[in-house]
C-alpha cells in the first residue's frame, strides 16, 4: 500500500475543503429556499376513495401533557389528544369537511343546533340525541344528557384557566333532557365561538366527583378512549366503538410518543416510526424528502404571529405614540423573515387577517409605522426627547431557537438606528412565565398571545381590552375597548369583518403591539397518510387533533 | 475495617444534612414560581386562588418549618407529591430509577469493555501504531460532546440503516429485546465517552507499573507476558481506574439528561431537569437528596475497593 506523503496529504485537505465550500456556496440559498416552499400546496384536500378502516398511527410529538385536567391547563401537550377523547358543544371544521383552511364555519359537535337571542344574551343548544359516554366506569356508557353540560361550564367557571370565558355565564337552565339554554351577563355574539375553542371540552362529572379533578383519568364522549398515560413516554388512545358518528374514527390507535429532541423526532419520521411531523424550515422539508421523497407535505400559513415585542406602554417612555412608532420603525422586519425564516415567515400581526380579510396582509400593508424606515424613527424619536437614546431590558424565554437570532437582531437594530441600548435577559421558563403574566415589568419583554385560541373574541376582546386579565401586552386604548366590546355585540358576520378591520388598523396605527416575523412551517405526512390536512389556526399534531377522527391510512 | 465502615457512615449525616440546606436554599433562592406556572395559563392568577393552593401545599409557612417537615419526609421515606403532576415522588422514582439503573451498567460495561483492553494494549506497546489509535480514539472520546455524538449516531442512522431505536420506552421485563434495541444506542453513546477517561487513565498507570520493580522481576522469572501484564501490572494499575469510574457511575446514576432526551428515556436526568424548569421543590429536593446518597455510599464502596487491589492498604 502506497504511504501518504505529507504534500499528498495537504492536497487532498485541500480538495475536500474546496468541496465542502462549493457544496455550501452552490447548495440552495435562502431564496431558493423560499421558492422551493412555495412549490408545496398550502391545503391537502380530502381523499375521494372510500375510507379505509384499521392501522395504527403513531406521531413522535416534542410535547408531553404536564396534566390531562382540561379545566387546569390550556397545554399543548394535553390538547394535542384531549380533543380526540373529548367532544366540545359546538366545532370547527374537520379536515374533510372544509375546502380551504381559513373555513372558520361552526358544526355542531355534542350540540345539534343552537340559536342566539336577538340581544345575543340568551343560547339554546339543542343535544344530539344518544351520544354515549366512553364504557368505562364510572360512566359506563350511560347517555350524555344537558345536566353534564351544564355541570361542565359550572366547574370551568369555578375554577382553572377557562374562568373568564365560563363566568359570563349568568345562569343556565336544562328544560328538558336534551336541551341547554345558557344566560349570559353581556351580550356576545361570539360565544358559540368560544364553545368550540379546543380547549372547551365535555368531560364526565363522575370522573371529577370521584377523583376531585382529573389529572388521573379524562373520561368523554369522543372518538378515541385514552388507554395509556404516561408520562414522558406515550399516551395511548384506542377507537371508541360507541363513538356516536358511526363508522368512525376509521383508525384503531393513535399512539404519541414523547420525543423532546428535534433530531429525534425527525430520525422517527423518516424511519417511518412516526406518520407526521412539523417541520421548520424549508430546508428541513429538503433534508427530509432526500429519504423519503414520497412524503405529503402541507405548506401551513400562519394567519398570525403569536410573538412580539411587549412593551412597557402604561409607562415613560412608552406610554408616549411616537416612541412606540418609532421602535416599530427602526426594527427590519424583512431582514428577519429573509434571514431567520429562509424567506418563509410573516412578518407580524396580532389578528387572524381571515377575520378581516382573505389574504394575508403584505408587510407594506401594515402601514407606515411598520415599515423599515431608520431616518424617520430618528426624527420622531428626537421629537419625543429621545434623541440621546436611552438604556433599557427585555426579558425573554426562547421557545425556539430562532427566537434568539430575532431578539438579537431587534436590539441591533434599536442600538443602530435609535441609540436605544437593549440589555437582553435570557430567562428560563417559569422565570420568564411568572414575570410575564404578573404584568409589573418594566422595559420591554418579547411577549406572547396564547397558541389555542381560535375565535375573533379570544383574539380581540380577550387579548386587548383594558379590563381583561388576558391583555398581557398591557394595551389601554379606549378605542380598542370600544370597539372590542361592540365587536361582541355584533352578529352580522360583515359587520364583524369590518369591525375586527377597525380593530387591527387603530391596533397598527397606534403600535400597541410590536409583532414580529414568524415562522409558517410545514406538516410533512407520510405517504400513506389521508384527511390529515390542518386548519388555520389548528394544526393536526396540536390544538386540531380532532380531525384526526376523520383521518385514515391508505395502506 | 467494620469500625471504619461505621465513621464514613457517620460523617455522611452531616454530608447530607448541608446537601439537604444548600438545594432546599437554592430552590427558595430560584426565581419563578410553580404555582404561578400552574395557574398563570389562564392568564387569569387569582391571589385567593394561589394563597389557598399555598396554604394546601405548606409553602405558605415560614422556611424553617418548611425545611423541617420535608427533612421529616425524607427521613420518614415519604417525600410527598409533585407540586406540578400530583404524582407522588415515590411513583415518579420508581418510575426513572430502573430506566438510569439501566443505562448506566450498560454504559458502564461498554465503558469499561473499550477502556481497559485498549488502555493495556496503549500502554504495552508504547509509541506504536496501535499506541497512537488507541490515543487518538481516547482523546476523541473526551473531546466530543455528547450531544453531538448522539445526534449524529441518531441522524446517520436513520439515513444509512434506516434504524433508530424504537421510540417509547419498554421495560425489560416487559420485552426483553425491544429493550435492548432502546438501551444499546445510547449506551453505547454514554460508554464511549466514559472509556475516554479511563482508557487514558489505565494505559499511564500500566506504563508506571511496568516501570516498578517486581514487574521487572517477573519478565526476569521468565513468565510469559499476559501473565505479567494482566496478573502483576494490571491489578496494581487498577486503584486511580476503580476512582475514575466510580466517580463516573455516580455521575450516570444522577441522570444523564442529553442522553435521555435525544434517545426520550424517561431517566432521573429528564425527572430532575424538568422537576428544576417548573420549580418542583419537593421533587428536585428528593432528586438531589437522593444523588447525594448514592454519591456517598459509593465514594465509601470505592474506597473499600482499594484494600481488595491492594492488600497493603488496611482500613481502621
Amino acid at each position: 500500500m502506497p504511504a501518504t506523503t505529507r504534500r499528498d496529504f495537504l492536497k487532498r485537505a485541500g480538495w475536500t475543503g474546496a468541496g465542502a465550500a462549493a457544496l455550501s456556496a452552490g447548495g440552495p440559498g435562502r431564496r431558493a429556499w423560499a421558492q422551493q416552499a412555495g412549490a408545496y400546496p398550502e391545503w391537502i384536500p380530502a381523499s375521494t376513495k372510500p375510507a379505509k378502516r384499521g392501522g395504527v398511527l403513531t406521531r413522535a410529538s416534542q410535547w408531553d401533557p404536564p396534566m390531562i385536567d382540561p379545566r387546569l391547563t390550556q397545554s399543548v401537550g394535553t390538547f394535542q389528544f384531549a380533543g380526540l377523547t373529548s367532544n366540545r358543544l359546538v366545532r370547527y371544521l374537520f379536515s374533510d369537511e372544509a375546502t380551504n383552511p381559513g373555513d372558520l364555519s361552526l358544526r355542531g359537535d355534542l350540540a345539534e343546533s343552537w340559536t342566539a337571542s336577538a340581544d345575543q344574551r340568551v343560547w339554546t343548544f339543542k343535544l344530539r340525541q344518544g351520544v354515549k359516554w366512553q364504557n368505562l366506569p364510572p360512566v359506563n356508557g350511560r347517555e350524555l344528557t344537558a345536566a353534564d353540560i351544564k355541570y361542565c361550564f359550572e366547574a370551568y367557571a369555578k375554577e382553572g384557566v377557562q374562568t373568564l370565558t365560563f363566568q359570563e355565564i349568568e345562569a343556565m337552565e336544562t328544560p328538558d333532557k336534551h336541551t341547554l339554554r345558557v344566560h349570559l351577563k353581556t351580550a356576545n355574539a361570539l360565544f358559540a365561538h368560544n364553545l368550540a375553542e379546543p380547549i372547551a371540552l365535555i368531560f364526565a362529572k363522575e370522573v371529577l366527583e370521584e377523583d376531585g379533578d382529573l389529572k388521573k383519568r379524562l373520561i368523554g364522549t369522543g372518538p378515541y378512549i385514552m388507554k395509556e398515560h404516561t408520562r414522558k413516554v406515550r399516551v395511548v388512545l384506542q377507537r371508541n366503538p360507541d363513538y356516536f358518528d358511526k363508522g368512525r374514527p376509521y383508525i384503531d390507535e393513535y399512539i404519541i410518543l414523547s420525543t423532546p429532541d428535534a433530531a429525534t423526532r425527525l430520525a422517527a419520521f423518516r424511519t417511518g416510526q412516526s406518520d407526521f411531523i412539523w417541520l421548520a424550515s424549508p430546508s428541513e422539508v429538503e433534508t427530509a424528502r432526500k429519504t423519503n421523497p414520497n412524503v405529503l407535505v402541507q405548506s401551513f400559513h400562519n394567519t398570525l404571529a403569536p410573538f412580539g415585542l411587549a412593551l412597557a406602554q402604561d409607562k415613560p417612555p412608552y406610554n408616549d405614540v411616537r416612541v412606540r412608532r418609532a421602535i416599530s420603525m427602526a426594527i427590519d422586519r424583512q431582514k428577519q423573515v429573509d434571514t431567520v425564516f429562509e424567506g418563509h415567515g410573516i412578518p407580524g400581526w396580532g389578528v387572524p387577517y381571515i377575520y378581516y380579510q382573505d389574504k394575508a396582509p403584505t408587510l407594506k400593508e401594515l402601514g407606515p409605522w411598520w415599515q423599515y424606515r431608520p431616518d424617520e424613527a430618528k426624527k420622531l424619536m428626537a421629537e419625543t426627547g429621545q434623541a440621546k437614546g436611552f438604556e433599557t431590558t427585555l426579558f425573554y424565554y426562547e421557545y425556539f431557537p430562532q427566537m434568539s437570532s430575532q431578539v438579537q437582531l431587534v436590539q441591533q437594530d434599536l442600538k443602530k438606528n435609535l441609540n436605544i441600548d437593549v440589555k437582553i435577559q435570557k430567562l428560563d421558563y417559569t422565570t420568564y412565565y411568572g414575570r410575564y403574566v404578573d404584568s409589573k415589568w418594566d422595559g420591554m419583554s418579547w411577549g406572547f398571545q396564547s397558541g389555542h385560541a381560535i375565535g375573533l373574541d379570544e383574539r380581540t376582546y380577550q387579548y386587548m381590552h383594558s379590563k381583561s386579565p388576558k391583555n398581557f401586552f398591557r394595551v389601554n386604548d379606549p378605542v380598542i375597548d370600544q370597539l372590542t366590546a361592540k365587536l361582541r355585540q355584533t352578529p352580522d358576520k360583515a359587520e364583524q369583518r369590518a369591525l375586527a378591520k377597525k380593530v387591527v388598523d387603530r391596533e397598527l396605527d397606534q403600535a400597541l403591539r410590536l409583532w414580529m416575523p414568524y415562522d409558517n412551517g410545514f406538516l410533512v405526512f407520510q405517504p400513506h397518510m389521508r384527511n390529515v390536512a390542518a386548519g388555520a389556526l389548528r394544526r393536526t399534531d396540536g390544538y386540531g387533533s380532532p380531525t384526526l377522527a376523520r383521518a385514515w391510512m391508505d395502506k | 475495617m467494620q469500625k471504619y465502615v461505621i465513621r464514613r457512615l457517620l460523617l455522611a449525616v452531616p454530608v447530607l444534612l448541608l446537601s439537604s440546606l444548600i438545594v432546599f436554599g437554592l430552590m427558595r433562592v430560584m426565581p419563578g414560581d410553580a404555582l404561578i406556572l400552574l395557574m398563570g395559563e389562564s392568564g387569569n392568577v387569582g391571589q385567593k386562588e394561589l394563597a389557598k393552593l399555598r396554604k394546601d401545599l405548606g409553602l405558605d409557612r415560614p422556611y424553617y418549618q418548611q425545611y423541617l417537615l420535608w427533612l421529616w419526609q425524607m427521613v420518614s421515606l415519604r417525600p410527598g407529591d409533585s407540586i406540578f403532576t400530583n404524582e407522588p415522588i415515590v411513583v415518579s422514582l420508581g418510575k426513572a430509577i430502573p430506566v438510569t439503573l439501566e443505562l448506566a451498567t450498560l454504559a458502564m460495561v461498554i465503558g469499561l469493555v473499550i477502556a481497559v483492553p485498549i488502555g493495556v494494549l496503549s500502554a504495552t506497546r508504547q509509541d506504536k501504531p496501535s499506541d497512537y489509535a488507541g490515543r487518538v480514539v481516547a482523546v476523541a472520546g473526551l473531546s466530543i460532546p455528547d450531544f453531538w455524538l448522539a445526534t449524529l449516531v441518531i441522524t446517520f442512522a436513520a439515513i444509512w440503516v434506516h434504524w433508530i431505536p424504537p421510540i417509547g420506552y419498554v421495560s425489560f421485563w416487559d420485552s426483553p429485546w425491544r429493550n435492548l434495541q432502546q438501551f444499546l444506542l445510547p449506551a453505547a453513546v454514554l460508554g464511549y465517552r466514559l472509556s475516554a477517561a479511563t482508557m487514558r487513565m489505565t494505559r499511564s498507570t500500566v506504563l508506571e507499573t511496568l516501570r516498578e520493580d517486581y514487574v521487572r522481576t517477573a519478565w526476569a522469572k521468565g513468565l510469559a507476558g499476559r501473565i505479567v501484564v494482566y496478573k502483576h501490572a494490571l491489578k496494581n494499575a487498577l486503584i486511580p481506574v476503580v476512582t475514575i469510574v466510580g466517580g463516573q457511575l455516580g455521575t450516570l446514576l444522577a441522570g444523564t439528561f442529553v442522553v435521555e432526551q435525544i434517545f426520550a428515556l424517561p431517566g432521573m436526568g429528564r425527572l430532575t431537569v424538568e422537576a428544576i424548569l417548573y420549580r418542583d421543590y419537593p421533587v428536585v429536593q428528593t432528586n438531589v437528596m437522593l444523588v447525594a446518597a448514592i454519591l456517598v455510599t459509593l465514594n465509601l464502596l470505592v474506597d473499600l475497593t482499594y484494600a481488595w487491589l491492594d492488600p497493603r492498604i488496611r482500613y481502621q
